[in-house]
């Protein structure tokens, strides 16, 4: 029976690309959207993955970066520099806001550095230098492009103007990207006096992370600090988080749409097919058997789909890093098998589609046919 | 005698209700016995088809009993009656009805998947009946390049793979030319003579009459039977077909024995050059 469920699907190449083509479609939505989203969750962490710190420093009850604020105060910094097992301790403000450039806005993470900061600035730069002076600052390439401005030009930082310095690579992103200005600048623009944001702690060789983030946390008052793999994953999931109703509406749509044209496919397949079936049925084959024929095209159908969607944005990602800088996706395999699951269900759903038609058929129908 | 493969006894099936309500076959009893070839006959809407239905297990009766091979049919789920259909019962129809996407070896052998331990015992049945039934250059052709003999001879195959007891043959030369439905015909003759499976054919080709051991006409769903013939199958010498010697219509002496001919045009192709023929014959 799966014999002939198998010849059967492919005996007609067209009919079968058309509806590999259409769910495949379906899938590929939900995968591209998914990727997207971790792409974009990917830049959002970007600036703390690539500063690499051992541990990271900051407010006690405060465990992430994005949409967070933070407050430690100097001596905090000198308490946890004379820790053993440090080896450098460097302060950064951070400030999440608003940056106006080329007449847009474009929500960014600004990080002010101090004039010996320079291992938490950019980690790769397209041109200019990447220590920022007072009054300027470093932009990503993307965004500058984007923007329509150059080196030299001004934006405005919370109604601050700077002068652009520097372009970085690997800063920008759709929800928020990175730029660079002076410590003493962005501590104007957040009125601070005496303080950092968080502090980026590189231990000497050999030290356990997690151990110096838990002395840092018993011997430093009212700090929190966390080896820089939790911190990354804390603020990735947190972006995740953001993301994850819209994720799982577009999942439930492009799952629906995908369903729909599987039993679609598998119930006008039925209707054309209904003289072969009443003569298996009149040779002897069950409606169990049948019905398994159907579950098993639907599948295969639902799994070259998925293949075909895992293809697609495969191959839309070095695509779109051509054509659209500004977009960065990347497929995890969380992505991969929640939409392979989705295809599952999907294949289930649609093969009971033409279970009521398969029942119905009358083998007696074999002699008319 | 032995005991009948198919026994009916008072079938009616009626469709509909009330004043809509007909009576598609009306109090029907038979009994086929194995080796025998039955042929139902009669006019288009005399029940034939419901009949065989109900006969092969595909139809309930709204009333009566059907019996194959001493199991009785009433009481069987459908589940079970697939299961009979599949082992005792082969099924030949007019229109071939062969799956499209599937070879002619693997339409011959798709039944054999519903008996279990019967694709490995059906392999070499198959490659038997592909020899036998002519259709060795053509075991790997689909059904959309076959012709309509060929079809209809890998329909045969197909019903004879399980190796069941009982044959349906519905109009099973409806859609042949004269030849190949003659054919047909006398390869079902040697399944019923030489197999011992009993044939049950449903037509309205007259030419079933020479080969069929029993003729039932069907009027308004009620059966009659007609008498039994005796026939004498010898072949052509010409052409090959299989001709009635009891009752030839072309017949020729030449050095002492008696020839029998289909048609004229073989007489006379015979008389232009014996030698070659009876050379070949031997």
């Amino acid at each position: 029976m799966l014999k002939w469920a198998l010849k059967e699907l492919f005996a007609y190449p067209l009919q079968l690309l058309a509806s590999v083509g259409a769910v495949g479609a379906a899938f590929s939505l939900a995968l591209f959207f998914q990727a997207i989203f971790a792409g974009e969750s990917d830049q959002i962490v970007a600036y703390i993955e690539k500063s690499d710190a051992d541990v990271w420093v900051m407010q006690k009850g405060v465990a992430n970066m994005h949409m967070t604020t933070s407050f430690v105060w100097d001596w905090k910094t000198r308490l946890v520099e004379q820790l053993d097992g440090v080896e450098a301790v460097t302060p950064i403000l951070y400030l999440n806001t608003v940056l106006l450039a080329g007449g847009r806005n474009w929500f960014s993470f600004i990080v002010g550095l101090a004039p010996d900061g320079a291992r938490a600035g950019p980690w790769a730069m397209a041109e200019g230098d990447p220590m920022p002076e007072p009054g300027e600052v470093i932009l990503p390439a993307v965004l500058v492009e984007l923007a329509g401005i150059g080196i030299g030009d001004t934006v405005s930082i919370a109604g601050k103007d700077f002068t652009v310095s520097g372009l970085s690579e690997g800063t920008f992103s759709m929800a928020n990207s990175v730029a660079f200005v002076s410590m003493t600048d962005l501590s104007d623009i957040m009125s601070t006096i005496g303080s950092a944001s968080y502090l980026l702690v590189d231990a000497t060789p050999g030290t356990d992370k997690s151990e110096l983030a838990g002395r840092i946390r018993e011997e430093v008052e009212k700090v929190n600090a966390l080896p820089g793999e939790t911190f990354v994953a804390n603020d990735w999931g947190l972006a995740m988080q953001m993301g994850l109703e819209i994720i799982e509406i577009m999942t439930i749509i492009s799952g629906t749409l995908a369903a729909l044209l599987c039993g679609f496919t598998a119930y006008s397949h039925i209707g054309r097919k209904q003289g072969e079936i009443a003569v298996m049925k009149a040779l002897g084959v069950r409606d169990r058997s049948i019905y398994a024929g159907v579950l098993f095209q639907v599948g295969l159908l639902a799994l070259l789909a998925f293949a075909l969607a895992v293809a697609i944005v495969a191959l839309a990602i070095p695509v779109t890093a051509n054509f659209a800088p500004q977009a960065t996706l990347r497929i995890t395999a969380d992505a991969i098998i929640k939409t392979g699951v989705a295809a599952l269900i999907v294949s289930l759903i649609a093969s009971f589609v033409p279970l009521r038609r398969v029942l119905r058929i009358d083998p007696v129908a074999a002699f008319k046919t | 005698m032995s005991d009948p493969i198919l026994r009916a006894r008072h079938l009616t099936k009626t469709f509909g209700t009330g004043a809509t309500e007909v009576r598609a076959v009306d109090d029907v009893s038979l009994a086929v016995e194995p080796g025998e070839l039955v042929a139902i006959m009669g006019p288009s809407g005399s029940g034939k088809t419901t009949l065989v239905s109900m006969l092969g297990a595909l139809l309930r009766p709204s009333s009566g009993q059907v019996q194959i091979d001493a199991t009785d049919l009433t009481g069987l789920d459908d589940a079970r009656l697939s299961d009979l259909r599949a082992r005792k019962i082969g099924f030949i129809f007019q229109s071939f009805n062969l799956l499209e996407a599937l070879t002619a070896e693997e339409n011959i052998l798709f039944p054999a998947q519903l008996v279990p331990g019967g694709m490995a015992a059906a392999r070499p049945r198959a490659i038997e009946l592909i020899e036998r039934l002519g259709l060795a250059p053509r075991r790997g052709a689909l059904p959309r390049t076959m012709s309509g003999g060929e079809k209809q001879r890998v329909a045969i195959a197909r019903a004879l793979i399980n190796e069941p007891k009982l044959i349906f043959a519905d109009e099973p030369t409806g859609n042949l030319d004269t030849r190949s439905g003659r054919e047909v015909l006398m390869v079902l003759h040697d399944i019923a003579r030489d197999q011992q499976r009993s044939v049950v054919l449903v037509t309205h080709d007259e030419r079933v009459e020479d080969v069929a051991d029993r003729t039932l006409w069907l009027v308004d769903g009620a059966l009659r039977d007609r008498k039994k013939t005796v026939e004498n199958w010898v072949v052509d010498p010409v052409c090959g077909m299989r001709v009635d010697a009891t009752a030839p219509e072309f017949s020729l002496e030449y050095h002492g024995k008696s020839h029998v001919f289909c048609s004229h045009k073989c007489l006379e192709r015979f008389v232009a050059g014996p030698e070659k023929y009876e050379e070949a014959k031997t």
